[in-house]
């Protein structure tokens, strides 16, 4: 058995005791980037790296080139008398301008509007796949509530799963979140997976990433949204397929027994919302 | 006090120290207004933005705007405005008690605007309309009263001006005071068309 | 012509009126335009120690969470024992933002700056307006004293983050006079802001000296005019926002708020972010654009070489001020703004780094062969330079939709903004403050004791801020009352004390500055002579230090622009290296060659 797979085991067992159960994620070691356990992730890792190194350059040359002309022109000899106005002199300026901007800025452009069509946003391709898992968010002070639509694949049934502050998803398939606010702004903030949305009083956001090792995680809130922002915090368990659909079937069938219809706060849900 | 406008004296006026400290108020009165209308095309934004957010306007239960009475109050701040018009061309012609009652008149019509607007909020607030009632009673008091408050500053400075006017302080080469405050009430009556034309008709 | 032209008025339009004698008219509430700007500069550096104050209480609970904080919890936290509760933490926050952009930075920057420097450097006898300017600083006042006053009110002050986003900072989430009293306070700056700006702005247009024209205005003249062009337009956005908050917290209107507590639908809360940061963004201009006006000019000054292409300069900052008003979507990608807006907003933003650079690269070549004076004013012009290539360069990343998913909301964000607002602006404000406090005071600063404030602040600004970029790259998220909470951050305890360390070390470094500026105003330091950087602008070649009240005792005519420096024809025939704005060239045939064309 292979060591991801004994993790989601041991994941399962927590969440099928249904207790509130303190779960640990490995705190990160060092000072870089969170472990990425998604999908998508590598692009804006790669994309900070490379802005990271051509602006480190750039600040060198430029640092560089401060340094020494202080230390060159330290009041030892006469100043030149240049008012730099020649047209010489502007094309110089403008093309260090222009190398820093098309190189630096030009990539950053590119590369983000062609991941974000083709990847953290295109909500169209993470549809389009079967297995994908749907999920309402309801955020509130100071809490993450979750809701699964269930067998039946609607929202607001009996048969919805509904969790607090933990979020189960199988690895390797697209989950896409609705999310709605019913007070202040809060942002859901999944460090491991480099994304957050915003969840806005009276409307709906959206938001999907794909997991693509299983584990736990943590995700938080990163918009202050009063006194205790800090404690909205939550787990997130990411589990192999088979362990996961055990989970869901399990939480389904117990949330069918338990359901109240009379109880008509604890049915926030709303239909799924075609964007 | 009354100036002849000979062109000598217009003239010399054109050169004058004054002169260049008037046109110097006329710029600052300029930038003023326009740091305004961000003010108050801001809140024109605000309106347009809750009202696209808001599913049907007015909502079913609340009353629907009048027309009849803010049009009339339309009319009253228009010819309120050629009052001014006229009270700074009688200036320009030397004819400071003709501008005097020019200027009490556009005062006056500045009242008459603040009563009937007086009764439009009286009829909608009786209708149930309260500032508290949502986003529709909200956008509408918000920009009326805040409009009305411009109003009410201008027509206690005409009244002022008009008074003023009367004593002969004004003439054709003195008539900045009336000069920046024409160009005052001009923008609350813009305001107003705008607020007319989004509020009311749209 | 109906109207007089509008070039620069010739010099008998501005009369000389007598000064005031009485202490009250003198003092108080003075019509003299530098008397106002010393007023501002106190009011806005008392409220600098304030908010400095409160950003160590923030790295203290970063450093040391539920610890009672040393000597300040003993004054100021009797109640708790000192600790900082997670209630009294996000007030402290709040308030640090809002006092330092707000209270601190903007009066320094521009009260200050603009009112001493603008009639001096453009040679005219006063403001356009000098009671409207009295009023702008009692305003100002008044606002100072409601957020002073809010700190004492029953649940506190403001709490909901400086922007104040409702329905947050609605009764939903800040209950309690304290965040009304905020609000209020901001409506009451941006009226004193708006009055100063109408002022500037007017100012400028009309009471040029003549021969001053635009294209002869020092560098720090632009600055402080683009920035108040942008305070007319756009403070009051602000105030509508402030007044509809204000509504919506006293009179139950619905503007701002959604969800569970509106009625019939309620508003929009994503209103206010537009109407904000269409407010917010310019501001981060309005506090920038002063400083790069002021370095653009001292490392001219001291590298005593002409500003290298000032029409660049001028023309890159006239750039970034109508970019500036275009760009503020950025602030707002991840609130589910719509794609193609959001990669509009995001290629706007990319844009004014182009002009920004143009900026930067036209500073290294000023100084590139010039013959360089190290004193302080250049020192902090130059370490201007350094930290605001940090922040500008940072901002690249958060102007990306993209790493905006990740970095957004994070400490990354507050140490880029640390970068360009706090230590940019400050550095800038510092270089400004050492080099026109001899015509300010009529006294010199320390030089010895500014370098030692130079050292202190460069290399804690850095570390401090640095620190905060980096957790942020390894994702702490900003406001966290205790980041340790999530496991995923707390590796970053060791770098969130360290970079607390250099805050306290930053922080006791200003009180070098502190007693370098006491010294001299209180205890006789050395008396200025009137030129003592031997430059080139009006203030400095044509009257005392400080000058008499009517500024100038002959409204001077302008000949050239504001960086004559190395021209070889005055070093041969007067034997210095600068000529002044006003100065005739010693043979009235020679050709000024470079003056014709700056």
């Amino acid at each position: 058995m292979s060591s991801a797979l004994r993790r989601a085991a041991a994941g399962l067992c927590v969440a099928a005791t249904a207790l509130a159960a303190r779960a640990d994620p490995l705190p990160e070691r060092g000072y870089g980037l969170p472990h990425d356990a998604s999908l998508d992730g590598h692009r804006i890792d790669w994309l900070i790296h490379f802005t990271i190194v051509g602006l480190g350059l750039v600040f060198l040359v430029v640092l560089g080139a401060l340094a020494y002309a202080a230390i060159r022109h330290r009041g030892k000899h006469t100043a030149a008398y240049d008012h730099g106005n020649s047209r010489r002199a502007a094309l110089l300026v403008l093309a260090c301008v222009a190398v820093v901007f098309f190189v630096i800025d030009g990539n950053l452009f590119v590369h983000s509007i062609g991941d974000l069509d083709a990847h953290f946003w295109n909500f169209k391709a993470a549809e389009a796949n079967p297995r994908m898992v749907r999920v309402e968010v309801n955020a509130h002070q100071w809490a993450w509530t979750f809701r699964y639509p269930g067998p039946d694949g609607i929202f607001n049934t009996d048969d919805d799963v509904v969790a607090t502050n933990t979020l189960h998803v199988p690895v390797g398939v697209p989950v896409v979140l609705q999310l709605a606010s019913t007070d202040v702004i809060h942002s859901l903030y999944l460090p491991n997976f480099r994304v957050k949305q915003d969840a806005v009083p009276g409307s709906i956001t959206r938001l999907w990433f794909q997991a693509q090792e299983p584990g736990e995680f943590e995700f938080g809130c990163a918009q202050h949204c009063g006194a205790n922002h800090y404690k909205m915090r939550g787990v997130l368990t990411v589990m192999a397929a088979d362990a996961y659909e055990r989970w869901a079937a399990a939480s389904a069938a117990d949330a069918k027994r338990g359901f109240d219809p009379e109880d008509k706060d604890a049915r926030w849900g709303w239909e799924w919302r075609k964007f | 006090m009354e100036e002849p406008s000979a062109p000598v004296r217009l003239e010399e006026y054109r050169t004058s120290v004054r002169a260049r400290s008037e046109l110097t108020a006329w710029v600052g009165m300029v930038v003023f207004l326009a740091s305004w209308a961000m003010l108050f095309a801001s809140l024109f934004f605000a309106y347009a933005l809750v009202r696209s957010h808001a599913p049907s306007w007015p909502p079913a239960d609340q009353p629907v705007l009048p027309l009849a009475l803010p049009a009339l109050n339309t009319a009253a701040l228009a010819i309120s405005a050629l009052a001014m018009e006229r009270a700074m061309r009688s200036l320009r012609a030397g004819r400071a008690r003709r501008a005097a009652t020019a200027l009490a008149a556009a005062a006056a019509l500045g009242f008459v605007f603040l009563v009937l607007q007086g009764v439009v909020w009286l009829g909608l607030y009786r209708a149930g309309l309260e500032p508290s009632g949502g986003p529709y009673p909200s956008a509408f008091y918000t920009l009326t009263v805040f409009h009305a408050l411009h109003v009410l500053v201008g027509l206690l400075a005409l009244g002022w001006l008009a008074v003023r006017a009367r004593g002969g302080a004004y003439g054709a080469l003195r008539l900045l005071p009336v000069r920046l405050w024409a160009m005052y009430w001009h923008f609350v009556g813009a305001v107003w068309l705008a607020m007319f034309a989004s509020l009311y008709l749209l | 012509m109906a109207l007089p032209a509008t070039h620069a008025p010739s010099a008998e339009t501005q009369p000389i009126h007598p000064a005031p004698t009485s202490f009250v008219k003198k003092y108080v509430f003075s019509l003299d335009h530098k008397v106002i700007g010393i007023q501002f500069l106190w009011a806005g550096l008392i409220f600098l120690l304030v908010g400095g104050t409160l950003a160590m209480m923030i790295r203290w609970q970063w450093a040391f969470p539920y610890h009672p904080v040393p000597v300040l919890g003993s004054i100021f936290l009797r109640g708790s024992g000192g600790v900082i509760g997670p209630a009294l933490y996000q007030n402290i926050f709040t308030m640090h933002g809002l006092i330092m952009i707000f209270f601190a930075v903007t009066p320094v920057l521009i009260g200050a700056f603009g009112n001493f420097l603008i009639p001096l450097q453009i040679g005219a006898r006063d403001m356009a307006f000098p009671i409207l300017n009295m009023l702008s600083f009692w305003f100002f006042a008044l606002s100072q004293l409601i957020i002073l006053a809010s700190f004492m009110v029953a649940l506190g002050p403001g709490g909901a983050g400086w922007t104040s986003y409702p329905p947050l900072s609605t009764n939903i989430g800040m209950p309690g006079i304290g965040q009304t009293m905020v609000v209020l306070a901001l409506f009451t700056t941006g009226v004193s802001s708006t009055m100063g700006a109408i002022n500037y702005v007017t100012t400028v247009i009309r009471l040029r000296a003549p021969g001053m024209t635009y294209m002869r205005l020092p560098l720090t003249i632009w600055g402080l005019w683009l920035t108040a062009i942008l305070n007319a337009l756009f403070i009051p956005v602000l105030g509508s926002a402030a007044l509809l908050l204000f509504l919506d917290r006293t009179f139950g209107t619905q503007f701002f708020i959604a969800g569970a507590a509106s009625v019939r639908g309620g508003g929009d809360p994503i209103l206010f972010q537009h109407l904000f940061w269409i407010f917010g963004h310019p501001e981060v201009y309005i506090l920038i654009l002063p400083a790069w006006g002021i370095v653009g000019d001292i490392l001219s000054f001291f590298a005593r070489k002409p500003a290298y292409w000032y029409r660049g300069s001028v023309y890159a900052m006239c750039i970034i001020t109508v970019l500036s008003a275009l760009v503020y979507g950025h602030h707002m990608f991840i609130t589910g703004m719509s794609p193609m807006l959001g990669k509009s907003f995001m290629l706007l933003t990319l844009l004014i780094s182009a002009p920004a650079m143009v900026l930067v690269f036209n500073w290294i070549f000023t100084i590139w062969r010039g013959s360089i004076r190290f004193a302080t004013p250049m020192l902090f012009a130059l370490g201007t330079v350094f930290v605001f290539g940090l922040g500008g360069l940072t901002g690249l990343f958060l102007g990306d939709i993209s790493l905006d998913l990740y970095l957004h909301d994070t400490m990354f964000v507050v140490g880029h903004f640390h970068f360009t607002m706090a230590a940019a602006s400050f550095l800038g404000a510092m270089a400004g403050i050492y080099f026109w406090f001899p015509k300010m005071f009529g006294r010199s600063l320390s030089e010895r004791l500014g370098k030692a404030h130079f050292w202190f602040s460069i290399v804690g600004l850095t570390l401090v801020f640095g620190g905060q970029l980096l957790a942020g790259y390894a994702g702490q998220q900003r406001r966290l009352f205790d980041p340790y909470q999530y496991t995923f951050i707390q590796g970053l305890r060791g770098l969130n004390r360290w970079t607390s360390y250099f805050a306290f070390t930053l922080f006791a470094g200003q009180f070098l500055f502190v007693w370098n500026f006491f010294k001299t105003v209180f205890a006789r330091g050395h008396t200025a002579p009137q030129n003592p950087w031997e430059v080139t602008t009006l203030e400095w070649t044509r009257t005392s230090s400080p000058p008499p009240f009517h500024n100038f005792d002959v409204i001077p005519q302008v000949q050239r622009g504001p960086h004559e420096f190395a021209n070889p024809k005055v070093k041969e025939l007067l034997g210095r290296d600068y000529l002044g704005q006003a100065e005739d060239m010693p043979e009235a045939t020679a050709p000024a060659a470079g003056a014709a064309r700056a």
